[in-house]
């Protein structure tokens, strides 16, 4: 027990240090750049906690990482590369938009529609490569990273064509209808009743793991081998997972049009997609590792915009402490599957083994 | 004081703080067959890389032919004479024989081939060691024992004048080790030196002039072999106490027969039939081996029966209800458990812990699952049981399965696969890898599942295994059966079905 408790208070610290560092070198970023690091980062942090109103923009922006971050993090568990969050978002939103605009139902049977639809399409479009992939063998890094192609050009496509708001020239979409929004939690700060949808996934993750699902999906990341010798389905369960995966990130996308945007509009998914792969890595696919880093990131980017409001630093130096943090992950990734985990404890055994003599 | 081909003094090699190693010494004289015996995990194959520089000792020197080297790479050690025949073969299946000698050294005319010298080099030296090889064959149409030639072969070639051979007889059915034999003899009577790493006692008592025992990374001592020697104190040597060798004969006699397969057909991974028309029924309370050498379709015989592949024709009935092609979680549900060949892909979850891999197969068995979650206290409780009751030597259940060693991965395996009365247990190479006392313990777990009342079929390349354990053994031979012979038949009768002469047989008989 208290030998886990290290190796998970080591871990912890290892994450940490590599932050500090990319956070470092951005500091470096900064000097040549002929600004004070120090007054940056304060900035930063002033931008992500100095009142209320910035607090709210964090947990506003936490939504959709954290819950998109969790979807990747069920593919990957089972060693699916899913990087199409942004698609599964966009066709989420979209879905749900559509729902909300143009099926003339009375509003309480229309909010459960639209949110149904934005499930359904997330976890279809997630589903496609699931499937391509068990049926041809598709390698679904490629599969969803080019609907995430197709995704974003439909989106274009709409909200210039069938879906733009007729009342505008700009590449969006109407305003869905007033009473679909979700409400506002504290007067006029952004946060709103989607971190209630966010809370219920947070416990949910966090007891994933231990349902006879989370094993199974765990399962199939250990090799197809070993998974149908269990006597594993192993390629229904790789749909399943999928559609798990593409769900909670058109769970996000619903949350986000009608707690933040209203509607659709062109660039609606940010780069939540990128930045929710590089959350579920840093937090090695572990729902409390993965709250931390999407906490962590929310208030990068939140401090980050508000660093380029106020200083004269550029936004690029969160977009290269983004990358550092991204190659140390990648790199941490490769170093943990060169170097497996007996290395390290073959000196505990041999202690083990003495003591039991 | 004549002097030592080898002499390593004092050679201790610590990994991760664990002393592989610890001062061994050794000495191969000139002109002999040194046995290097010890269980799995003893250190020979340390001991013998450091010697071939493929590791660097930390602590000792070593002298070849009296005088002190540093062996610092296998190059080095090549130069000085040392050739070593790995376990797994180290050859490019593509390429022939010849070429496959090349690889390893220059050519003598510069940039261009010297194939044909060379090709007639070897046909000499395999002549003369009467090894049977053709140069120009390419590795993969030949047989495991035909490859291994050829890696002795290139080591001769090569200028080899000491030879290491680590487990050389593992692939071998009981004819090729004779030929094999033969072979290290007549290389011994033309002055070179020999080192033979093994577990298995019969070698050391056939063939070895000397032998040095290894047990724990320590040396415990070394033997001539004058006839002094007996089979009980080289085994106490080795694992430090008596081994039971002989299991109480069954009491009770098999029952119906519990499990048949007739006709069988499936091709192997490549597309190519791999079974042919196998037929076989065991019955309750019995266990039939299945001899063979390895690659003649026993892995996808047991696939077959576990359904993990597909049969193309024939069928397979347990208790009577036909179960062909049935998904594998079928064959779970009806008990048939099924101990794999590879450990390491199939039957663990590597990275997994211990408690997992253990309730690998209940994802959607009570008391394990319950309202879709998996039931922790269930699980330890399995685990507390498992671990005293298969003597798992582990620090806990949540340590990874790849942290153990091979002989209680095996155990964890059997902990989930015998555990509950299996009806039927398929149990592929279960001993291979692991040292005397593990298998031995394993095969007393297949006993013990076979006197519950499962049918066994154990699959086996070693046939003392399966001779002491068995109640009937099939043999395979390129996808069929050969033939199956009763409980103390003879170890030659085996190895010739082994190699496929059914005839000769039915002509002795």
């Amino acid at each position: 027990m208290n030998k886990r408790l290290r190796s998970a208070v080591g871990q912890v610290c290892g994450t940490i240090l590599m932050l500090i560092v990319a956070l470092a070198v951005g500091a470096v970023l900064v000097a040549i750049s002929g600004n004070s690091p120090a007054e940056a980062y304060l900035t930063m942090l002033n931008g992500a906690f100095g009142s209320p109103q910035k607090i709210s923009e964090v947990f506003v922006k936490l939504i959709p990482i954290l819950l998109m971050a969790f979807g990747t993090s069920v593919a990957f568990r089972a060693k699916l590369w899913n990087i199409g969050a942004s698609g599964q978002f966009i066709m989420g939103s979209v879905a749900a938009t559509a729902v909300a605009l143009y099926v003339q139902v009375p509003i309480a049977l229309r909010v459960p529609l639209s949110f149904a639809a934005a499930l359904v399409a997330g976890a279809l479009w997630a589903g496609i490569a699931g499937l391509l992939k068990v049926k041809f063998n598709a390698n679904e890094v490629i599969t969803t990273l080019m609907l995430n192609y197709i995704a974003t050009y439909f989106l274009l496509y709409l909200v210039n064509g069938p879906m733009q708001d007729p009342s505008s020239d700009l590449s969006q979409s109407a305003l869905v209808p007033e009473e679909m929004k979700l409400t506002r939690l504290f007067g006029t700060y952004r946060l709103h009743s989607g971190i209630f949808l966010l809370l219920i996934v947070v416990v949910i993750m966090l007891f994933f793991w231990r349902t006879s699902l989370g094993y199974r999906i765990d399962l199939v990341g250990q090799g197809r081998k070993v998974a149908t010798y269990a006597g594993l389905p192993v390629d229904r369960t790789i749909i399943i997972t999928m559609l798990i995966s593409g769900l909670l990130s058109g769970l996000a996308g619903w949350i986000e049009t009608f707690g933040i945007q209203y509607r659709i509009l062109d660039g609606i998914e940010a780069n939540y997609g990128d930045i929710s792969n590089i959350i579920a890595l840093l937090g090695e696919l572990n729902p409390v590792g993965i709250i931390a880093s999407a906490l962590f990131f929310a208030v990068l980017l939140v401090g980050g915009a508000s660093m380029q409001r106020m200083t004269d630093v550029p936004y690029s130096v969160v977009d290269v402490v983004q990358g550092l943090i991204i190659i140390f992950v990648v790199a941490k990734v490769i170093f943990k599957f060169r170097r497996p985990s007996w290395f390290r404890r073959a000196g505990a055994r041999k202690e083990a083994a003495k003591n039991a003599q | 004081m004549e002097t030592l081909a080898v002499s390593m003094r004092n050679i201790t090699k610590i990994f991760n703080g664990v002393k592989a190693n610890d001062s061994v010494d050794f000495d191969l004289r000139k002109g002999s067959i040194h046995g290097l015996l010890g269980e799995n995990g003893a250190g020979k194959t340390t001991l013998m890389n450091i010697l071939y520089g493929l590791y660097q000792q930390e602590e000792g020197t070593i002298s070849i032919n009296g005088r002190e080297e540093d062996i610092s790479s296998p190059v080095k050690a090549i130069h000085l004479g040392i050739g070593m025949v790995h376990q797994h073969f180290m050859l490019a299946r593509p390429l022939t024989v010849t070429e496959n000698v090349m690889l390893g050294r220059k050519s003598r005319h510069g940039i261009l081939l010297d194939t044909k010298e060379t090709a007639a080099e070897l046909a000499e030296l395999s002549d003369r060691y009467k090894m049977g090889i053709d140069p120009s064959a390419k590795i993969w149409q030949l047989s495991v024992g035909e490859q291994q030639r050829v890696e002795i072969l290139t080591a001769i070639y090569m200028g080899a004048e000491i030879l290491i051979l680590d487990e050389p007889t593992a692939v071998l059915t009981p004819q090729e080790t004779e030929v094999f034999f033969e072979t290290l003899r007549q290389m011994r009577d033309d002055g070179k030196s020999i080192i033979l790493i093994t577990h298995k006692l019969e070698e050391i008592l056939e063939i070895v002039d000397e032998v040095t025992v290894l047990r724990d990374g320590k040396m415990v001592g070394s033997r001539r072999m004058d006839g002094s020697v007996t089979r009980d104190e080289l085994t106490r040597m080795m694992v430090g106490r008596d081994v039971l060798f002989q299991f109480p004969p069954v009491e009770k006699a098999p029952g119906g027969v519990k499990f048949a397969f007739r006709g069988l057909c499936a091709k192997n991974d490549k597309g190519l039939p791999a079974l042919k028309d196998v037929t076989l029924e065991i019955r309750e309370g019995e266990v039939v081996g299945l001899a063979g050498v390895d690659g003649n379709g026993q892995k996808e015989l047991c696939e077959v029966l576990t359904g993990l592949r597909k049969a193309d024709s024939g069928s397979i009935t347990l208790n009577g209800e036909d179960v062909t092609n049935l998904p594998p979680w079928a064959y779970i549900d009806r008990k048939v458990s099924h101990i794999p060949e590879d450990r390491h892909t199939t039957g663990l979850a590597l990275d997994w812990n211990l408690k997992r891999n253990l309730v690998l197969k209940s994802f959607r068995r009570p008391p394990y699952v319950k309202h879709g979650m998996m039931q922790v206290k269930a699980i330890d409780a399995f685990w507390k049981r498992a671990q005293q009751e298969y003597q798992i030597k582990a620090i806990d259940g949540d340590e990874p399965a790849r942290a153990l060693s091979g002989g209680n991965q095996q155990k964890v395996i059997l902990a989930r696969e015998i555990d509950g009365n299996p009806a039927v247990l398929i149990a592929n190479q279960p001993t291979r890898g692991l040292d005397v006392g593990a298998a031995e313990y394993v095969r007393s777990k297949l006993l013990d599942a076979r006197n519950q009342g499962a049918a066994v079929l154990v699959v086996s390349a070693d046939l003392e295994e399966l001779l002491q354990i068995s109640d009937r053994i099939a043999v395979i031979y390129d996808g069929e059966i050969m033939g199956v012979l009763p409980r103390g038949a003879d170890t030659y009768a085996l190895g010739a079905l082994m190699m496929g002469k059914r005839q000769e047989v039915s002509v002795h008989e």
